[in-house]
This record gives structure tokens, sequence and C-alpha cells, in this order.
């Protein structure tokens, strides 16, 4: 997200928490999020596919929300003016493709009026089905979840977007030999996916609350969350967003500390060390182990200052809404071991995989009929998650390879942290301060090792850099 | 009843996951956020808490937000019971 883009929002989120505050709250930041959406959208090759994707986004929210809410609640009556709101903005968008200048809330013209209708129309009529013809049941719920998830690894796997991306072009007469998996860079799907995925789940284990059409969707398209999460859980959310906003000097001392400390990191520090980071590029010309180590140290530094000025920034616009967006960042690189660091690294990512993989997997493992012993649980539920967490950020081998790195570590770290807790548990405060600096050291060098997977395009590469690492080149 | 919850979740907290099973346990010394109880021992604990005291702890509310040390834990289990 460009530092416009970044201003715009604050001076926006300002706005709305100081002037207009609890006047037509809800369906204004349903209006500004729907616009955000579009807004914050990069420009792709595909002909209109940067508007597409935003009017996807829209569309799966809604019938997600159909899906997910008992019939006796989806009342017309209640959530017109959301349905309205919604379709008012995509069609005022689709019209500006009349004027003669760019309006800057869509990455590009936007496609024929024709082609909006007939999408509307499309959504329009798949909603008004499911409302007439279904309870959120366990099949059709458990489909929607299965459809999210293909459409996930669809966009994730880079052969099968590159398809996807040959066939669109096709389409639209474009030239199919140029199709790149990065054309179909659909802005904060990954999070949105994964909210979707959250109150599906929770609808089928029947703990979501009651939510309108204009809550679900601010929920999943909330402005400050909508590039870099964090992914916040619905009825902590919705909470907030019931509650009348009042903006104490505490809120907006925090929002401005928080908004002031998330523009510095990001576009300070971090771009400052981008710089300097790791990337493909200079991976190849490093021959030194201690300029390599220099190398991967700033990389190490730039994504977590990137990452976390983001949230921070993410947290300062929420709290002028009033929605108290959950923390992503603790100081991880102070962590004494690998448990602790993923405790408390883009902690609402590994929040959802414990809540929706790791819990239900291991409670299965551990209470059936002959369970299994608890290393070869530990191993599966935390090699599985963490495969899972690499693979949420691109199906590719780095991905995977990251993610069993980081498996393996946690089991090891499991496993010596079982044997060794009651004998270090009798050492001197001084010994276990002197072990809480080496652990520190220590985690922090495997995590940064790990980094050399992430950040590189192919294990060719990061093997050869951890070569020039260890002085093995 | 309250001392009773209280005691049991603390010796089984120290004997099984801890392995010091004269260590004291304070009520409110942090459990997940300090990491003593991690991830995997956490589902054991929502087991030994479902068999114990009839009360299910969902897998989205095994977190340091629901609880995170024997005081919010007693707390929790007594208003589900």
């Amino acid at each position: 997200m460009t530092l416009a883009l970044i201003l715009v929002s604050i001076l926006v989120a300002t706005t709305l928490g100081l002037v207009v505050r609890n006047r037509g709250r809800l369906p204004l930041l349903l209006g500004i999020c729907t616009l955000a959406v579009y807004a914050f959208q990069p420009v792709l090759p595909v002909r209109s596919l940067d508007f597409w994707l935003p009017t996807g986004t829209l569309a799966l929210a809604t019938l997600a929300w159909v899906l997910t809410t008992p019939q006796e609640q989806r009342s017309w009556r209640v959530n017109w003016p959301a349905a309205v709101i919604l379709i008012g903005i995509v069609l005022v968008l689709g019209l500006t493709r009349f004027l003669g200048f760019s309006v800057y809330l869509t990455a590009s013209r936007p496609p024929q009026t024709l082609q909006i209708l007939a999408a509307l129309a499309v959504v329009t009529l798949i909603a008004f089905l499911l409302t007439r013809f279904t309870k959120p049941g366990r099949a059709i719920l458990t489909g929607a979840f299965v459809l999210i998830i293909l459409l996930f690894i669809i966009l994730k796997v880079p052969t099968l977007a590159t398809l996807v991306s040959m066939g669109l072009r096709r389409l639209n007469q474009q030239a199919t030999s140029l199709a790149l998996a990065q054309d179909l860079r659909w802005l904060g799907f990954s999070y949105i996916a994964f909210r979707l995925l959250h109150t599906i789940r929770d609808r089928q284990s029947g703990r979501l609350p009651v939510v309108s059409l204009s809550e679900y969707v601010v929920y999943v398209i909330f402005f400050p969350g909508l590039t870099a999460g964090p992914i916040d859980r619905i009825e902590r959310f919705v909470g907030d967003l019931r509650r009348p906003l009042t903006l104490t000097t505490d809120d907006l001392g925090e929002s401005g500390k928080r908004l002031v400390l998330g523009l510095f990191k990001k576009f300070v520090i971090a771009d400052v060390l981008s710089m300097i980071a790791l990337n493909a590029t200079n991976a190849l010309q490093v021959h030194l182990a201690g300029w390599a180590w220099v190398l991967l140290y700033a990389y190490a530094f730039q994504l977590y200052f990137d990452f976390s000025g983001y949230t921070d920034i993410a947290i300062g616009l929420g709290r002028l809404l009033g929605i108290k967006l959950p923390e992503n960042f603790n100081a991880p690189y102070l962590k004494p071991n690998l448990t602790q660091f993923w405790n408390n690294w883009h902690m609402t990512l590994t929040q959802w995989f414990r809540a929706y993989f790791f819990n239900p997997v291991t409670r299965a493992l551990r209470s059936g009929k002959k369970p299994l012993p608890i290393p070869v649980v530990i191993f599966i539920t935390q090699l599985g998650t963490m495969v899972l967490i690499g693979l949420w950020h691109g199906v590719t081998v780095n991905f995977f390879v990251w993610g069993l790195w980081h498996g393996l570590g946690l089991f090891f770290h499991n496993r010596w942290s079982e044997l060794t807790r009651p004998r270090f548990a009798t050492l001197s405060p001084r010994w276990q301060k002197a072990l809480n600096v080496g652990g520190i050291l220590v985690t922090f060098n495997f995590v940064a090792i790990g980094w050399v997977f992430f950040a590189l395009p192919n294990l060719s590469i990061s093997v050869n850099y951890l070569r020039v690492l260890f002085g093995l080149a | 009843m309250t001392d009773t919850i209280f005691e049991k979740l603390a010796t089984y907290i120290t004997t099984e996951f801890l392995k010091q099973p004269g260590r004291i346990l304070k009520p409110d010394e942090p459990l997940l956020s300090s990491g003593l109880v991690d991830s995997f021992h956490l589902v054991d604990l929502s087991l030994f808490v479902e068999s114990n005291f009839g009360v299910r702890i969902d897998d989205a509310e095994l977190n340091a937000s629901s609880f995170d040390n024997l005081d919010q834990l007693t707390k929790f289990i007594k208003d589900r019971q």
C-alpha cells in the first residue's frame, strides 16, 4: 500500500471518528470499506480484472453472510440498506468509465456497464435462491468451506494461477504468452478467505453470533486490516462495532502513537533496510559469509518492521473508528525459544491455525480409542500446522521447506523442553538469565536461517546461499 | 468447590506439564503468555477439564485471551458449570 493511500485512510478514519461519530456510522463504514476494496486493488494486466476481483470479494462476503445466517435472521426489512449500498457503489464505480478523467477509486477503467449489471444480477439471483431455499446446514457450509479453499489453492499455486490468467487473457483477446501468476493478485484475499472460513466453521459449531449483512461485510473488508491483517474474530469485532463510538483523549493518543510508530517502522526503518536486505538479485552477488549474514539480518529486520509497521497503522486506524484490532506482534525476536517466537509473530494467523487445525487435530489424536504416543502427535500436528502456514504464503517448494524448517524446530524444541524443564527450573537465577540470553540468540538465528527459504524464489538459490552463509561455497 | 477446581488444575499442571510436583502456582501467574503451558499441553488441559469438570472448552477458546492464569481458568469453568 502506498504512503498516499495510507494518509488518505488516516484522514478518512479521523473524519469518521471525530466528526461523523455515531451518525450513520455503520452504513458509512460499509460504504467506505466497499470503496476501499476497489481503491486499494493494484492495477492488473488482464483487462478489467482489477474491477472484477474486488467485486468478487463483495460477492463472496455477501454470499457467505447468507450461508452463515439463520433463515429467520436474513430479513430483507433489516438488511436492504446494506444491499442497496453494496450494489449502488458497484454501479456508480462502474459508471465512472464514462467520465473523461480518472477518479482514483478503481485501478483502471471499469468494464462495460452491461457486464457489471449482468454480474450483479447473477450474484443477486444466487443470494436470493440461497435465502429462499437453504438453511445453513452442515453440507452446504462444508461445500462453501471447500470452495474457498479451492479458490485459495488456484490463486496460490503459480502454475494454476498462470493457467487461469491464460484463460482470462484468451477471453479478453489478450496475448496468452504473457500470462503470469502475478496477474491474479487479489488484494487482501488471503486475509478475507480466513475471515470467511472462520465464520463458516463457527456457524457449523454453533458459536457464530447473529450479525446483520452490514456488520458481516464490514468485518470481512474492514479497510484498516484489508491488505495485511490482522485477522480478527467476528464476535470481538462486532462487539466493538455495536458499542457507541466515544473517542477519549486516551484513544486519540494511542491511535496517534501507533500511526506515527507504524509509518516510521514501515517507511523509514523497513524501507532503508530494504536497500541491503536479502533478495533474489543480491543473493547471487554475495560470496563472503560476513556480508551474507548482514543481508540476511537486514532482511529479518526489514520483514519485521514492514509487517509490524502495517499492523501498527491498522491498529491506529481501527482505534479512530472504535475498533480495537488484535495485536499481531509482541517483540518476537526477543523470545528465548521457537515456541515463544510463534506465540508472538503474526499472532492472529497462528491463533487461527491453532483454533481450526492444530487444536481439533490434536484433540482427535489424543482422545481416540487408541491414543497415539505424545511425541508422534506433536510431530504430526506441529509439522502439519507449520507446513500449512508456509503454504498459506504461496504453494511453492520454498514455502513448504520454510514450514518444514519451523515445524521440525518446534518439535525438537518441545522434546528438548520436556527433557530439560525440571533440571533448568532448579538452576540459579544467574544461570537462568544466561540461558535466556543464549536462547534468544539461538532462536533469532534459527528464524533468520529459515528466512532464506522465505525470501528467495527457489530451492537451488536458497541452498547455494546457505553454503555462502556457512563458508561452504 | 472453587478451591477444589483450583487445586486439581494446579496439581495437574505442575505434575503433568511442568514435571515439578512441589511447585506452587500463584493464582495470577501467567501460564500461556509466559510459555509455561504450550499449545499442545493446552489441548490436554482442555481434555482434563472436560473429563473432570464436565465443561467443554471450544478449540477457538484455547488461547490467552480466554484465560491466562489459574484464577481465570477456574472462573471460566465455574461460569460454565
